[in-house]
């Protein structure tokens, strides 16, 4: 029976669309730095938490403010529910 | 809450603004605030700037609001190349989710370079990050000054050189009985005399490294060399000092020769003052490993002790001008704080990268990293 993907799998695989080679050295650096665990241990508690700053470091690699909601929009939905958007801008900023 | 009313009453926003008493004085603090403050949201845009940071960067409220932040803020090297993305605070900022605080370059639109000091923190709602917040301000005239004081220090210890030969070599004249029969009274005083000339010398020449650092005025001069040789003479110099204080003094290297372009002059400086700093921190009966470690594209030297280590509260500030943490001030009195800060500069110099743990009371490992072969691009050689 094929192994179902970890949840690191799953955000790496997600992630890679967006940031491709730097993918695993920028996750690793979130999760080492935000959460002081190891990547491949993160769990959807942790994640939840984690959107937020992944946002905020992406935000700072593209302009597009489309694509960053798009990215983190699916990692939300690794945590069960979309991630409630915190923020005072509930929509992308028009570029 | 009279400023905020002035600020109501147009200065900075019109009379309709729809902002409560509370963000309008927010909104006047932001706008007084001396040094540049520039506000973006959790998507990088520019949401706040004031008068400071609009005049430091000569541009106008619309040249950056709602702007995508490294758009406007346009930050380079040292050498007019474009700072990336990954490398600017804002963003290490974002990574770490700590304030960060830097020196760097900004470009403005004439196309003039400035230094900036800056620091970066990020605006947290609860736990949430929902954008950043920099601090900053030109350093053009403190430069300046650094470059005066270094030419000052340059000049001043050329010129403290020169007298200083003359004590020592009347002093070794002297001692040696060129000029008649010493006693062994006047030859404890001219050893005593010799000995200070000598540390003299070490600090003039220390000096004269971090005036050449601060100046570019370093060459590097890369050559083929087997960089165990490079160890092993700093290891063999150091070995007598070593056993001075009964420390054990273990050098570990490859079998096989570690051939690298490089500078083996500036790596021989950098190893001698981390080996030398071992010794100095190390007590008695203590134990120093030197490691060489062969690795892909670059050479890693540790320098490890059983020395009194650095505590906690002093770590950031270990590779700072003149300092010294309290419990080496305490225990060993010489020791002017500029080492570490001159080998910090030399290894930069040979694009490698310095770094090292440490607990009080067990000892400290500094790593140094350089890469085999270094780019032609650097120090004008």
């Amino acid at each position: 029976m094929e192994e179902q993907p970890s949840l690191y799998d799953k955000v790496i695989r997600i992630t890679n669309v967006y940031l491709g080679p730097s993918t695993e050295r920028f996750i690793g650096r979130q999760v080492r730095n935000h959460l002081h665990k190891e990547p491949e241990e993160i769990s959807e508690k942790d994640l939840y938490g984690l959107i937020d700053w992944i946002k905020v470091a992406v935000s700072l690699l593209t302009e597009d403010s489309e694509i960053v909601e798009e990215y983190t929009e699916q990692l939300s939905l690794l945590v069960g529910n979309s991630k409630p958007n915190k923020m005072t801008h509930k929509k992308p900023r028009p570029r | 809450m009279k400023s905020a009313n002035k600020l109501k009453q147009g200065r900075y926003l019109t009379q309709d603004s729809p902002v409560s008493g509370l963000q309008a004085e927010a909104e006047v603090i932001f706008s007084c605030i001396g040094d540049g403050a520039i506000a973006t949201n959790e998507y990088g845009h520019i949401t706040r700037i004031n008068p400071a940071a609009l005049a430091i960067l000569d541009i106008k409220p619309t040249d950056a609001l709602n702007k995508w932040f490294p758009k406007v803020i346009n930050a380079v090297k040292p050498d007019n190349t474009p700072l990336p993305l990954i490398e600017r605070p804002i963003f290490k900022m974002f990574l770490t989710g700590k304030s960060i605080t830097e020196k760097l370059y900004y470009k403005l639109k004439s196309g003039r370079v400035i230094p900036i000091y800056t620091t970066v923190s990020p605006i947290m709602v609860g736990d949430s990050p929902v954008g950043a917040i920099e601090v900053f301000r030109d350093i053009t005239h403190e430069n300046e000054i650094d470059k005066m004081k270094s030419e000052f220090i340059s000049i001043a210890s050329h010129q403290l050189r020169t007298p200083l030969s003359t004590i020592k070599t009347y002093a070794h004249m002297l001692s040696e009985g060129y000029m008649g029969d010493v006693s062994k009274e006047q030859a404890k005083a001219l050893k005593t005399i010799t000995k200070a000339t000598n540390n003299m010398n070490e600090l003039i020449a220390t000096l004269l490294n971090i005036s050449r650092i601060e100046s570019g005025g370093i060459k590097v001069y890369r050559k083929p060399c087997d960089i165990r040789q490079v160890a092993e003479e700093v290891v063999k110099e150091l070995t007598l000092t070593a056993k001075d204080k009964s420390i054990k003094l273990n050098l570990h290297i490859p079998k096989q020769p570690v051939i690298i372009k490089t500078d083996s002059l500036i790596v021989k400086e950098v190893l001698n003052n981390l080996v030398g700093n071992a010794i100095k921190y190390t007590p008695r009966r203590g134990m120093i490993d030197v490691t060489v470690l062969n690795q892909r594209d670059q050479v890693q030297f540790s320098i490890s002790d059983t020395g009194f280590g650095i505590p906690e509260q002093s770590q950031d500030k270990i590779f700072s001008k003149f300092f010294r943490a309290k419990n080496v001030i305490q225990k060993e009195t010489s020791g002017t704080g500029l080492g570490l800060y001159v080998v910090k500069g030399l290894v930069l110099i040979l694009h490698g990268k310095i770094w090292f743990k440490s607990a009080e009371h067990t000892g400290s490992t500094f790593f140094v990293s350089i890469p085999k072969i270094i780019s032609r691009k650097t120090n004008g050689d």
